[in-house]
């Protein structure tokens, strides 16, 4: 169990630099790699930017500040930001459900990170350029191979936990700030290579050349809202965690909203910028997700010259993108669970890490079940966490209370009161529309029931749990528990 | 295949639209976390509203005397009305008649 003194202080960002690494960090994962520049180049390209960039500044960039400031004024993680602002009692539950939707997304992005990591030792050793190299079939044996595919989770989840032992200044933050700046290198890195290249201006059009017609079909703009809120991650309780560690004088709407939204959807403008240059020049077809990345991509290393370098630099920088998102990820459970129980940091990270890890099994024995659970808390998940924490800042606490005293105190840009109705109406109303399209679009499928499934339980669970835990409970400020070992 | 003018305006604007206002924001931000810090090696203290916000912030509390919250408000409030009180140079763009027309809650 934890000492009373090792709960008593709280851990913070050493520099203003860690922390807004540490938020992009956390957004930049997978999707900006394999996803963003495809779907960019087939909604209409710059059509498709402008839609993404509207979005972002209309819901992800207030929605961010939000969370930030709810996470730097509680000074709390997920379930004590919200006893804060609701009071004991089973209300309490819906930080519960944004923890059990974390847990669940890291379970099955941990074998994720586990086939970047896997990518990435094999560009060590130059795999991808040897002679015979073919692939579709090196990552077909991959996805078969169910014992690597464990033994890549569990390598994966044994040193997210390793680095969260140490706390979040020496632990967390030592490896963002040299993680993120590296994956920005190695994309301009491979950027310049593939600019160079015969043939790599038609990969430039096909992300940037602009059919204006598209900006008129509901497709992009419903495509570019799930791009500006999923790849912001908006809503996970990610940005309230790490906003909870920062200073006293530290800004929040600058730093924790539009550099971490614009940011990090920069860092998908590059990949596309690096990845189909390359992938045009040598006449690859352009592809998403594992597709891109593991075949197109992996196929083209041979043909370019250095090929075997860039395949170093890029499955590299992947893998340190895939990483720091599952990083950040787990230290949204390790933070609020070391706050709300009697453990200490050292067992809190075991505890989650070991959970998750058991619960990836699943995932990591079964590209199927990975896929499966993608899906179901992609559409409904994730949008239901959301929805919790921009609903609770919304209605609960109310925006003007918490843009009067947090958004704009020791603020770096001022924000207007017309950030208010964005956070009370807009982005409720946009995830709930959300969670409806794509329950009529996926309806009846096995999906669909799965998303129900969790709608409807996990709220129940998390007020559950917490009616039973807050049970007694006094409705005073619980600031002695503390999360952290800094 | 030359690209045309079209998609290097829209690369243009691109680039500038995304990396300029990211790398705009975080030198501003980093800019502005130097200069606290020098404040407060100097005077130990920094304000902590601009003009327009403390002004807000006192016009909420005047309309919400009771809320769960204006005690709260109310001592952010003082806080920054000390600081900017008691020190010579302050981070927001306060004017001398400005301070001196502040008044505590």
């Amino acid at each position: 169990m934890g000492t009373a003194e090792a709960k008593t202080s709280r851990a913070e960002w050493g520099t203003r630099f860690g922390f807004l690494m540490a938020m992009i960090g956390a957004m930049v994962g997978a999707g900006n790699i394999w996803r963003f520049p495809y779907v960019m180049g087939e909604n209409g390209g710059g059509a498709f930017v402008l839609a993404f960039l509207v979005l972002l500044f209309l819901l992800a960039v207030p929605g961010l500040m939000a969370e930030v400031a709810l996470g730097r004024y509680t000074n709390k993680g997920v379930i004590g930001a919200f006893r804060d602002v609701v009071g004991p009692g089973g209300f309490v539950g819906l930080g519960v459900v944004v923890l059990l939707v974390n847990i669940a997304l890291m379970s099955y992005y941990s074998p994720v990170i586990g086939w970047t990591l896997y990518y990435a030792v094999h560009s060590l050793l130059f795999s991808f350029t040897a002679t015979g190299f073919e692939a579709e079939p090196f990552m077909m044996d991959l996805f078969g191979n169910s014992a690597l595919m464990i033994g890549l989770h569990t390598i994966v989840m044994a040193s997210i936990a390793g680095i969260l032992l140490l706390g979040i200044r020496r632990g967390v933050e030592r490896i963002v700030i040299f993680a993120v700046p590296a994956l920005v290198l190695a994309l301009v890195v491979m950027m310049v290579r593939g600019l160079t290249l015969d043939g790599a201006s038609e990969g430039i059009a096909f992300a940037f050349g602009i059919e204006w017609g598209y900006l008129l079909l509901s497709e992009t703009w419903i495509t570019a809202l799930g791009q500006a809120l999923f790849s912001t991650g908006l809503g996970w309780g990610i940005a309230l965690t790490v906003g909870s560690y920062l200073r006293e004088y530290d800004d929040v709407p600058l730093g924790g909203g539009v550099f971490t939204a614009i940011g990090e959807s920069s860092i998908g403008i590059l990949a596309a910028l690096a990845i189909f240059p390359i992938v045009f020049a040598v006449g690859a077809d352009p592809d998403a997700g594992a597709g891109l990345a593991f075949i197109s991509l992996a196929q083209v290393f041979p043909e370019i010259p250095l090929g075997g370098l860039v395949a170093i630099v890029f499955f590299v920088g992947f893998f340190l993108a895939t990483f720091t998102s599952g990083l950040l990820i787990t230290e949204v459970s390790v933070t609020t669970l070391a706050e709300e129980t009697r453990f200490d940091r050292t067992q809190t990270v075991l505890g989650v890490c070991g959970l998750i890890w058991l619960f990836g099994l699943p995932s990591a024995y079964s590209a199927d079940i990975l896929d499966y659970l993608d899906f179901v808390f992609g559409n409904w998940g994730l949008p239901l966490a959301t929805l919790a924490i921009i609903g609770v800042i919304g209605w609960a606490i109310g925006p003007e209370r918490i843009r009067l005293l947090a958004v704009n105190k020791n603020a770096g840009i001022y924000i207007g009161s017309w950030w208010n109705p964005v956070i009370k109406y807009v982005i409720p109303g946009v995830m709930l529309f959300i969670m409806a399209y794509f329950a009529y679009e996926q309806w009846g499928t096995n999906e669909m029931i799965g998303g129900m499934i969790v709608l409807v339980t996990f709220p129940l669970i998390g007020y559950a749990i917490m009616s039973i835990v807050d049970n007694g409970r006094e409705p005073t400020d619980t600031a002695e528990l503390v999360g952290g070992d800094d | 295949m030359a690209l045309t003018i079209e998609v290097i305006a829209m690369l243009v604007f691109t680039l500038a639209a995304f990396w300029g206002v990211a790398t705009w924001s975080l030198v501003k931000t980093l800019r502005q976390e130097d200069r606290k810090a020098a404040m407060l090696e100097a005077q130990e203290r920094v304000d902590t509203y601009p003009p327009k916000a403390l002004a807000e912030l006192r016009a909420w509390i005047e309309a919400n005397p009771n809320d769960s919250l204006a005690d709260e408000a109310r001592q952010s409030y003082n806080e920054c009305v000390d600081v900017l009180e008691s020190t010579d140079e302050h981070f927001y763009d306060w004017s001398e008649s400005e301070v001196q027309s502040l008044d505590r809650l």
